[in-house]
C-alpha cells in the first residue's frame, strides 16, 4: 500500500510543475487585472521552444528558450490589451488559436508530424540521504523543475503580498485609478506582469517537453493551460492557494492514472471521464459557492484609460 | 453604429468590413512568407495558395479544360460542409455577444449536441422524413440546456460566463469522450473488429444531400443558410432582438426601460447553445454518420475567430465561414506540397489576432474609419 501511495505521489510531483508554472503565470498576469486565456497558447510555445533549443543547446538553456518565447506570445497580448484596450478574452482567445495551428504547421515543416527528436531531458537530482527514509524518498530523483515549483510559489506569494512592489500589482488590479494617482504607472506594471506571466508559462510547457518527457509532442499541452487557468480560479488568484490547487489537481490525475494501471476494477465504478472532468466541476462548484464574494481582482479584464479618471 | 448622412449603403458596408478584410489580407500574406520562407521558394507558396484555391472552389483550370462537373461539385460540398458547421458554431457566439456575454463554450455545447444526435440517430427508429428532425432537435435542445447552465450560473451567482464556459467544455469533452464514448456508448464490436466512437447512426437519420452522389452537400448547409437569416431577422427586425441588443449595450439602461434583462440573455445563451448543438448534429448526420473517438476539430473555438472576423453580424459570420470554409477544404491539398492541412487555422488564428488589434489598423487608415470602441466589453460581474 505505501508503495502505492509513494508511487502516486512520486508522479504527481513530476506532473505538477507545469501546472503549477502555467498557474502562476495566470496568477501574475490576472492580478494585474489583465485576463490571461492565452496561457495554452504560451505553454504550447514554450514547449515547442525548449524542445527545439534543446537540440543544439544543453538543457538547462533551453528552459530559457521556453520562458521566452512564451514572454514574446504574452508580449503580443499585453501590447494589444495594454496600449490599444483590446478585449482581451479575444486576443488572448487569438493567440491560443495561432499557437495551436502555428506550432503544427511548424512542427510539420521543420520535424515529423507526430514530434521532434528525442533529446537529452533534465538531470534528475539523487538527494542520497533522502533515499532511505520512507515517503520523504519520494522527494528525491525529480528534475530541477520539481523543487522550484515548491519554492517559486512562496517566493511570489510573498512577493505579493509582503513588499511594495506586490502592493503595486494588487493595487493596478483591484483599483488603478487610485494606483495612477499615487504615480504608479498602469501600463508599466501590467505590461511587467504580462510578460512575467508569459514567463511563467512558457517555463510551464518547456517543463512538458524536456523534464516531463524528452520532446515536444503534437498535442501538448492537451488542454493543461485551461486546468492552470481552473488552478488559479480555484486558489482564489494567490500564488499559494493556485500552487494548492495545481498540486491537487496534478494528484488527482496521478491518482487517475495509477488507478488505470494498478487498480482498473475501481475505474469500472467510477469511470476515468468522471476524474478528468472532476477539477473543472470542483472549480465550477467553488465559484458558485462564492457567488458575488468572488475573489477576482476588481478591474480585471478592464482597460485603464487614463482620461476616464 | 448609425449611417452617416450621404453615403450609400454600399459605401456603409464597406467601412463595416475593411477592417475584417484588412486582417484576413494581412493573415494571408503573413501565412504566405510563413511558407515561402520555411520551403525558402516563393514559387512554392504561391503553388500552395493555387492549390487551396482550387481545392476548396473545385480545380477550375481542369474543369474549364474537360467539363467536368464533378470536379467543382465535389470540392464545393466540401467547402459548404466546413462552412455550415463553421457558420453555426460562428452564430453561436455571436448572438451571445449581443446580449454582452462571451460563449466560450461553442465546443462543448457542439459536443453534448454531437453525442445525442449520435443516439437518437442510431438507438431511436423513424421514418427519414423525421429522424433527421428528431436528431437536430434533440441535439439542439441538449446544447441549449448546456448553454443555459453558465447564463444561469452569471445571473443567480455572479459567476464570470467566461470561466464558467470554458470549464464547462472541458466537462463536457470529459465526461463525453472519456466515458459515454469509451463506456456505455461504446460501438458493439462487430466480428474481431474493434470500432473506436459510438454505434453508426441508421441510413435513415443521415442528412440528406441535396446533389445526390455528386458531391457530400448536404441539408445541413442549406440549414446553416436558414439559421443565419432567422438570427438575422430575430436581432435587427424584432422587439424581442431589438432589447437583446440594448441589454448588450447597457444593462443597466435596458432594465431602466424595464427590459426583463434575464429573460433576455437566458433566451440568448438558450439559442446560442442551439446553433451549436445543431452543429453537432450536422457534423454527426452529415460527415461522420457516429461520435467518432474524439471531436477532434476545435470547431467551437473556431467559432470565436468566425464570430469576430464576421464582426458579430450573421451575414458577417455566414461570410466569414464560407471563406474560410473554402480555405479549410482546400487545405487538404496543400498537404500534396508538404503543408499540413491545419494551415487555414493558422491563417483564420492571426485574422483573429489582427481583428483583436484591430485599433491599430484603424489608426493608420485615418479618417477612412475612425477609431471607435471595441464592440464588445466582457464585464467581469
Amino acid at each position: 500500500m505505501l508503495e502505492v501511495i509513494e508511487a502516486i505521489l512520486f508522479s504527481t510531483l513530476d506532473y505538477a510543475p507545469a501546472l503549477i508554472f502555467a498557474a502562476l503565470g495566470a496568477v501574475l498576469s490576472e492580478r494585474a487585472g489583465v485576463v490571461n486565456i492565452g496561457v495554452e497558447g504560451m505553454m504550447r510555445i514554450g514547449a515547442f521552444a525548449a524542445a527545439v533549443a534543446a537540440l543544439v543547446l544543453p538543457t538547462g538553456i533551453a528552459a530559457g528558450a521556453g520562458m521566452l518565447a512564451g514572454a514574446a506570445l504574452a508580449s503580443i497580448h499585453a501590447y494589444l490589451s495594454i496600449r490599444w484596450r483590446s478585449d482581451q478574452v479575444i486576443s488572448g482567445m487569438a493567440l491560443n488559436l495561432v499557437a495551436l495551428a502555428g506550432i503544427t504547421f511548424l512542427l510539420e515543416t521543420r520535424f515529423s508530424p507526430s514530434g521532434t527528436p528525442a533529446i537529452l531531458q533534465l538531470q534528475r537530482w539523487r538527494l542520497g540521504s533522502l533515499a532511505a527514509v520512507p515517503v520523504l524518498r519520494v522527494l528525491s530523483g525529480h528534475s530541477v523543475m520539481t523543487y522550484l515549483a515548491l519554492v517559486i510559489p512562496i517566493l511570489f506569494h510573498g512577493l505579493l503580498f509582503r513588499t511594495p512592489a506586490g502592493l503595486r500589482l494588487r493595487a493596478v488590479g483591484e483599483k488603478p485609478i487610485a494606483a495612477a494617482t499615487l504615480g504608479i504607472s498602469v501600463a508599466i506594471v501590467r505590461y511587467a506582469a504580462v510578460i512575467g506571466g508569459g514567463l511563467l508559462a512558457g517555463l510551464g510547457g518547456a517543463v512538458l517537453s524536456i523534464s516531463t518527457l524528452d520532446r515536444f509532442e503534437q498535442h501538448m499541452p492537451a488542454g493543461l493551460g485551461f486546468i492552470a487557468l481552473a488552478a488559479m480560479v480555484f486558489g482564489r488568484w494567490t500564488p499559494l492557494g493556485a500552487f494548492g490547487a495545481a498540486a491537487f489537481f496534478a494528484g488527482g490525475n496521478a491518482l487517475r492514472i495509477g488507478l488505470a494501471s494498478s487498480a482498473p476494477q475501481v475505474l469500472q465504478i467510477v469511470p476515468q471521464g468522471f476524474l478528468l472532468a472532476l477539477p473543472y466541476l470542483l472549480t465550477l462548484l467553488v465559484l458558485t459557492a462564492q457567488g458575488t464574494k468572488s475573489r477576482a481582482p476588481a478591474a480585471l479584464g478592464v482597460p485603464f484609460e487614463t482620461e476616464s479618471r | 453604429m448609425r449611417r452617416r448622412q450621404g453615403t450609400s449603403a454600399l459605401a456603409f458596408l464597406w467601412r463595416q468590413s475593411l477592417p475584417s478584410l484588412l486582417s484576413i489580407a494581412l493573415a494571408l500574406l503573413v501565412c504566405f512568407l510563413a511558407i515561402a520562407l520555411s520551403k525558402s521558394d516563393f514559387a512554392v507558396a504561391a503553388d500552395a495558395y493555387l492549390q487551396m484555391l482550387w481545392g476548396g472552389l473545385g480545380d477550375l483550370p481542369t474543369f474549364f479544360a474537360t467539363g467536368n462537373w464533378a470536379l467543382l461539385t465535389r470540392a464545393w460540398g466540401e467547402s459548404a460542409t466546413k462552412a455550415a458547421l463553421l457558420t453555426f458554431t460562428g452564430l453561436a457566439v455571436s448572438v451571445p455577444f449581443c446580449v454582452g456575454l462571451f460563449n466560450i463554450g461553442a465546443q462543448g455545447q457542439l459536443t453534448v449536441g454531437a453525442i445525442v444526435a449520435a443516439v437518437i440517430g442510431a438507438k431511436l427508429r423513424a421514418p427519414p422524413e423525421v429522424h433527421p428532425v428528431l436528431a437536430v432537435v434533440g441535439a439542439a435542445v441538449a446544447g441549449a440546456l448546456y448553454a443555459l447552465l453558465p447564463a444561469v450560473l452569471k445571473l443567480r451567482r455572479g459567476v464570470h460566463e467566461v470561466i464558467s464556459t470554458i470549464m464547462l467544455n472541458w466537462v463536457a469533452v470529459s465526461l463525453v469522450e472519456n466515458w459515454l464514448v469509451v463506456g456505455p456508448l461504446r460501438a458493439t464490436a462487430s466480428g474481431d473488429l474493434s470500432r473506436s466512437g459510438t454505434d453508426e447512426i441508421l441510413q435513415t437519420a443521415e442528412l440528406p444531400r441535396i446533389l445526390g452522389s455528386l458531391s457530400r452537400l448536404n441539408a445541413g448547409f442549406v440549414l446553416a443558410l436558414v439559421a443565419t437569416l432567422g438570427v438575422w431577422f430575430w436581432l435587427k427586425r424584432t422587439s424581442h432582438g431589438f432589447e437583446a441588443r440594448a441589454v448588450g449595450l447597457g444593462m443597466e439602461a435596458a432594465l431602466t426601460a424595464g427590459i426583463d434583462v434575464r429573460e433576455r440573455v437566458y433566451r440568448a445563451m438558450a439559442l446560442a447553445g442551439a446553433l451549436a448543438g445543431t452543429a453537432g448534429a450536422v457534423w454527426v448526420l452529415g460527415t461522420e454518420y457516429k461520435f467518432p473517438a474524439t471531436v477532434g476539430a476545435p470547431y467551437g473555438f473556431d467559432g470565436i475567430a468566425i464570430s469576430l472576423i464576421g464582426q458579430n453580424h450573421p451575414f458577417g459570420v455566414c461570410a466569414a465561414a464560407l471563406f474560410f470554409g473554402v480555405l479549410r477544404a482546400g487545405g487538404t491539398r496543400m498537404q500534396l506540397l508538404g503543408v499540413h492541412k491545419s494551415f487555414p487555422e493558422l491563417i483564420q488564428g492571426l485574422a483573429l489576432l489582427f481583428v483583436a488589434g484591430r485599433l491599430v489598423w484603424e489608426r493608420f487608415l485615418g479618417s477612412a474609419a475612425k477609431p471607435r470602441a471595441a464592440p464588445i466589453e466582457t464585464t467581469h460581474a
